[in-house]
């Protein structure tokens, strides 16, 4: 596991100070948190924060990135330290791998189809199977970034057609929709993406590669870290496909913990404890790994996936991309 | 095949100490990947050196930093391990070797293992020259290598913090 420490999920308004060595938190309600700042491993901000530049001084300090999701759950940004942990020869790999057409497509392609796969396993229906097989059909004639990312559209929009089955009528997607989501469905899917998203950056953040020099994703977008953008990929159904799924199951959410306009939809103060809850539980979730010899939660699924980049870049290790093994 | 070789620089003792644990380490450290930054262990290795001795001089040789070094030059080094390791001594003698290339009239060095109150005495001469020097020797050959050193054997490996590098597939 890279850094020591934990995720803290800000779900309310709070105030963020630097105290000697460690972070504390103030609520409107309740006495202050005092957090040893070695005890952080990333900030997660789901509402207001008022920060200062000590405390971010802190954070910088210690290697902790502090991300913001909007008020509808998109990654808005994010603060990172000063000093990251890239290295040159790897990065020069990174350049020279991805400015490869033949190289990146292949990698792009790959990552496509896991997805698809993950998909398919998250969603645990065989109605989403002729779709997959012809998504298998036209990826190796996919030629640009672009068409593999038609056909991931399509096998998309079949996968939520289908997950809508799963869903009580008021969770439907009815097709996906973003900034802002128009409906609670889709105001989950997006926390959910952005959370991987964030999880994935602070993976990369970690190890030696530039996060911003990746495959699949369009890298014309100078404000978007492809890297991650393709590392949380893989991982999206995993938890945001399958997740909603299971809340819906599970009843664990409910129409209340969204706020929904005409149009537009995101989750409500207590719905955001909710999801943060699930998150996190998730994320500790364990597997045995075979190689490894150990339970890995899947939070440090994540942070392996970015090292197999970094084998890629050093010692030109094939890029499998993630797939449930259990 | 790899185009982007690192530079021959001057070894510091983490060097040293990663070629003696594993030739793999070294070469995967000089190419910028470096996990054991946010380890627990080596965190826990600077509380030791924080705290044992409060009466010392470091002497910093840019490429390698020595714990401290006491009249009649001896080097000594402080260790959080609690089983002291050839590959210690080859740190040892690796700083005694950068040090007599400055001038210094070196004695010899000693090895502190607080945590098991103990002592071992590295000695300095002829035999322990060529031992460093052939030390050395290897370190930029496994550096300069286009392809890493294969893995050790899965069992070698505990407690590495390159594990997860090395296995995670
Ligand atoms: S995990 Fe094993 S092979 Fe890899 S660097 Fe460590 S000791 Fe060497």
């Amino acid at each position: 596991m890279p850094a020591a420490g934990r995720t803290y999920w800000l779900t309310e308004p709070c105030r963020i100070r630097r105290e000697d060595n460690s972070i504390r938190i103030e609520r409107p309600d309740g006495s202050p948190v005092h957090i040893p700042i070695t005890d952080i491993r990333d900030l997660i901000a789901f509402d207001h924060i008022d920060i200062n530049t000590s405390a971010l001084s802190l954070l910088s300090q210690n290697g902790i990135t502090l991300h913001v999701l909007d008020h509808y759950g998109n990654h808005a940004g994010h603060f990172t330290p000063a000093q990251s942990m890239a290295s040159a020869t790897v990065v020069r790999r990174q350049v020279d791998i991805t400015a490869n057409p033949q190289q990146r497509l292949t990698i792009s392609r790959s990552i496509v189809l896991a997805t698809a796969d993950n998909l398919r396993w998250s969603l645990d229906t065989d109605l989403l199977d002729p779709a997959l097989d012809q998504l298998r059909t036209a990826l190796p004639q996919c030629d640009s970034n672009d068409a593999l990312m038609g056909q991931e559209g399509n096998l998309r929009r079949t996968a939520w057609a289908v997950l809508d089955t799963q869903l009580p009528p008021w969770l439907r997607l009815n097709g996906r929709t973003r900034r802002p989501p128009t409906n609670a469905g889709n105001a989950f899917i997006s926390y959910l993406n952005s959370l991987v998203y964030a999880r994935v950056l602070t993976a990369l953040r970690s190890t030696p590669l530039h996060p911003a020099i990746g495959f699949l994703h369009s890298d014309t977008d100078r404000r978007r870290n492809t890297l991650a953008l393709d590392l949380a990929e893989p991982f999206k159904p995993l938890f945001a496909e399958r997740l909603l799924k299971r809340a819906a199951a599970q009843k664990h959410l409910k129409e209340t913990d969204f706020e929904t306009d005409v149009g537009r939809a995101a989750l409500s103060r207590n719905g955001r404890k909710k999801i943060a809850a699930l998150v996190k539980e998730e994320l500790a979730t364990t597997v045995y790994h075979r190689t490894l010899k150990r339970q890995v939660s899947y939070e440090e699924l994540i942070h392996l996936e970015a090292l197999k980049i970094v084998r890629l870049c050093l010692e030109e290790k094939t890029y499998k991309p993630f797939r449930p093994w259990w | 095949m790899n185009p982007h070789e690192p530079t021959a620089d001057p070894l510091g003792g983490v060097h040293i100490k990663y070629l003696r644990h594993c030739p793999r380490q070294l070469w995967l450290y000089m190419r910028g990947y470096r996990p054991e930054a946010n380890s627990d262990l080596v965190a826990f290795g600077e509380v030791v050196d924080a705290t044992t001795f409060t009466r010392r001089r470091h002497v910093d040789l840019g490429e390698a930093r020595i714990d401290w070094v006491t009249a009649g030059a001896v080097i000594h080094e402080t260790k959080s391990s609690r089983t002291p390791s050839p590959a210690h001594e080859a740190q040892v003698r690796h700083y005694c070797l950068l040090l007599e290339r400055r001038g210094i009239n070196i004695r010899g060095g000693i090895l502190h293992y607080p945590l098991i109150r103990r002592t071992t005495d590295v000695p300095w001469n002829d035999d322990a020259r060529t031992q460093a020097e052939d030390t050395e020797t290897e370190a930029h050959t496994v550096i300069a290598a286009p392809t890493p050193p294969e893995r050790l054997t899965r069992s070698k490996c505990r407690g590495c913090s390159y594990l997860d590098y090395c296995w995670g597939n």
